[in-house]
């Protein structure tokens, strides 16, 4: 039985070694629909454990700890869900310094 | 590596009520605060995952003038089963209004009556209601207190900040090492008083409400300076956490909103038989019920009960405002996630690990048993006892808060800074070293956190019993052998696996020493249960756990509980 996957192309960035940012591609295995917050953790496990992205929840939306861009919006990643057979863009928000992939630094946060 | 050098008088480790408000106390007393916390103050810890309820006994000034500080008090001992130290009870009783007031006057707005008494919710376990409402719940609260925080210049602040070990000298805490995520720089801070509010570790078991950060630093890296820890065996689940899907997994549902006054649902089994009489016990009582249930084979599915609203005889609209008054969010976060909407569908539930009633052991000033090092908020324990009632954790985060950052402050101000020896910090960096070199056979921390928690999930739950202690203890042993061969990546910036190796070490520290004090408490008070002991003995029981770093393992011994006010057998 073929799975379905979930396309992600993330934009990775490390200030200390990387010229320039540049699109790295996953490909996760996924049966139901799963949020992009979820998305990275699996990543995180199963497939790069370089990937930088901040990993705090709040289960209610508020913290804004998860803030991405998805396909160019800002959303927030734990309560944005992705069905299977996708394939998206990631991005670290703007606003912020770039510390490093995801993660990003707001001066006033 | 790079180390910087910084000096203050006082460190504060932690980002969340009590870490904030222990800081603001310190530095309103003149003293120069450096707050470290491993995420963003105010953005972190479990204190932004709170919900509305913060308990003060306002009386005339609140919803019942029956209520008062005794009565308060009074309560808290006997929920706590008469482990919990009056001592410290008091402070929270007796103070817990007025740091409320602090609250209002930092920005937080709570619900009042037209008349400008405090609305108070009733909860179960309190004699009156006596839980003030904030509208925007732990998360508003965070922000006013790191808001507060940033108004004094003699606070600096240290986010992205990875402690990973306190620093003694000549038997006194002098202050911390740690790595700054964002630079990846390791830092000394230089203290005279250190306070630990690093939080709870409700999140060192895999089924749990809390973010992952929750997972023993705190207690572990106290504990590895000769702190006493104290109680580490009563763990708090929240009977009602959703169990699935996993986006939402782990989002907690309040049980309390079942009570007739609001949502009038049930709590049931899988066939929709109810499963909890109204009105509705305190929560380890209602724990004690769900679990069994599960455990006959009641349960459903995934391994929960239902929270079942379509059981009330109220209309889905007024149970829908039940939700968007009580927790907007949070039923805004399963509607948006998982695409469920609680007002007409029933959620499957489970306990989950939820809160710390134990930790770092303290006096009424929030002193260790180590000069130098104070902790408040969830890191600390002694006062909560066996059981602690809805609203009293954030209430500990300011009542305890502000009288350890106090303490602490009036300490520095009498003292000069010891300074911290060289071989301290290179014996730290070492250690770090190690754990940057590349093993042979190598594993990831990643998978080596997973077995903590699972092992955690399976033999340390509501019900424990000797034959499981065991089984977890020898597992946490296998897998610190497991923590000697990992391999990390070699990245400066924010490196998570370096982060995740460091706290896997704490993780397994903390694990043990709560394990052990599972084992060691052989009968059942509040939320501690075992099986083969599941009577109360008040004869050789009636005390307080201590479990202590002796030759690198922990031992444990018991001590008197402090009673000033109720005695056990008034």
């Amino acid at each position: 039985m073929e799975h379905s996957t979930i396309k992600a192309k993330i934009l990775r960035f490390d200030p200390d070694r990387d010229e320039k940012p540049y699109f790295q591609s996953y490909v996760i295995p996924v049966d139901e629909q799963i949020t992009v917050y979820e998305l990275l953790n699996i990543i995180h496990r199963d497939h790069d454990g370089s990937l930088a992205f901040r990993d705090f929840k709040c289960f209610k939306t508020m913290c804004t700890t998860c803030i991405v861009k998805l396909d160019g919006k800002t959303v927030r990643s734990c309560s944005t869900p992705v069905k299977p057979n996708s394939e998206i863009r990631i991005e670290p928000v703007s606003g912020g310094q770039i510390i490093r992939d995801l993660v990003v630094d707001f001066k006033n946060m | 590596m790079e180390i910087q050098n910084f000096s203050t008088d006082i460190a504060v480790i932690g980002g969340g009520g009590a870490a904030l408000r222990a800081a603001i106390e310190a530095a309103e007393r003149g003293q120069n605060v450096i707050l470290v916390d491993k995420g963003r103050p105010g953005r972190s810890g479990a204190t932004p995952c709170a919900l509305w309820s913060v308990q003060a006994p306002f009386g005339p000034r609140g919803e019942d003038k029956r209520d008062s500080p005794e009565q308060f008090f009074e309560d808290m001992v006997r929920a706590g089963r008469f482990i919990g130290d009056q001592n410290i009870v008091e402070v929270v009783a007796f103070t817990a209004c007025d740091r409320i007031l602090d609250l209002e006057r930092y920005g937080v707005k709570f619900k009042k009556h037209d008349d400008g008494r405090f609305y108070q919710t009733p909860m179960p376990g309190q004699t009156y209601p006596r839980s003030c409402f904030m509208f925007e719940n732990g998360q508003h609260m965070s922000t006013v207190l790191a808001k507060e925080v940033s108004k004094h210049s003699n606070i600096k602040q240290f986010k992205d900040f990875f402690v990973f070990s306190l620093l003694k000298s000549q038997g006194t805490v002098v202050g911390l090492i740690g790595m700054d995520m964002i630079t990846g720089n390791i830092a000394v801070i230089n203290a005279k008083s250190t306070v630990l509010a690093a939080g709870g570790y409700a999140s060192l078991w895999g089924f749990s409400d809390n973010p992952p950060s929750l997972i023993g630093d705190g207690i572990a890296m106290a504990y590895r300076v000769g702190a006493e820890l104290v109680d580490l065996e009563f763990n708090q689940y929240y009977g009602t956490d959703v169990v699935w899907p996993p986006s939402v997994k782990g989002t907690i549902v309040i049980y309390e909103l079942m009570i007739e006054d609001f949502i009038n649902g049930e709590i049931t089994d899988k066939d929709g038989n109810p499963i909890i009489e109204k009105p509705l016990p305190i929560r380890d009582d209602a724990i004690k019920t769900i679990y069994n249930v599960i455990k006959e084979g009641r349960g459903t599915e995934h391994g929960g009960v239902y929270f079942d609203t379509t059981k009330s005889p109220k209309s889905e609209e007024e149970i829908r405002d039940v939700f968007k008054m009580m927790t907007p969010k949070h039923y805004q976060f399963i509607a948006d996630a998982a695409g469920i909407d609680a007002a007409n569908q029933r959620l499957e539930v489970a306990p989950a690990s939820h809160y710390q009633c134990g930790g770092v052991f303290i006096n009424e000033r929030g002193e260790t048993n180590v000069k130098g090092l104070y902790a408040c908020g969830e890191v600390a324990g002694n006062f909560q006892g066996a059981n602690r009632l809805a609203g009293s954790a954030l209430c500990d985060t300011q009542t305890m808060g502000a009288r350890t950052g106090g303490c602490a402050a009036d300490d520095a101000g009498k003292s000069d800074l010891i300074p911290i020896e060289k071989t301290v910090v290179s014996q730290q960096m070492d250690t770090l070293k190690n754990f940057m070199v590349d093993k042979k056979d190598s594993t990831r921390p990643v998978f080596i956190k997973e077995e903590i928690l699972k092992a955690m999930d399976t033999y340390v739950a509501p019900f424990r019993d000797e034959k499981g202690l065991n089984q977890a203890l020898s597992r946490i042993n296998s897998l610190k052998d497991d923590l000697t061969r990992i391999s990390l990546p070699k990245i400066k910036r924010y490196n998570m696996e370096l982060r995740e190796a460091l706290e896997t070490s704490f993780a397994l520290d903390a694990a043990e020493a709560t394990i052990g004090s599972c084992l060691f408490r052989t009968e059942s008070r509040g939320h501690h249960n075992r099986t083969e002991f599941s009577e109360t003995d008040n004869a050789n029981w009636q005390c307080h756990t201590i479990a202590k770093q002796k030759d690198g393992k922990p031992v444990y011994s018991k001590r008197d509980v402090i009673y000033t006010h109720l005695k056990p057998d008034d």
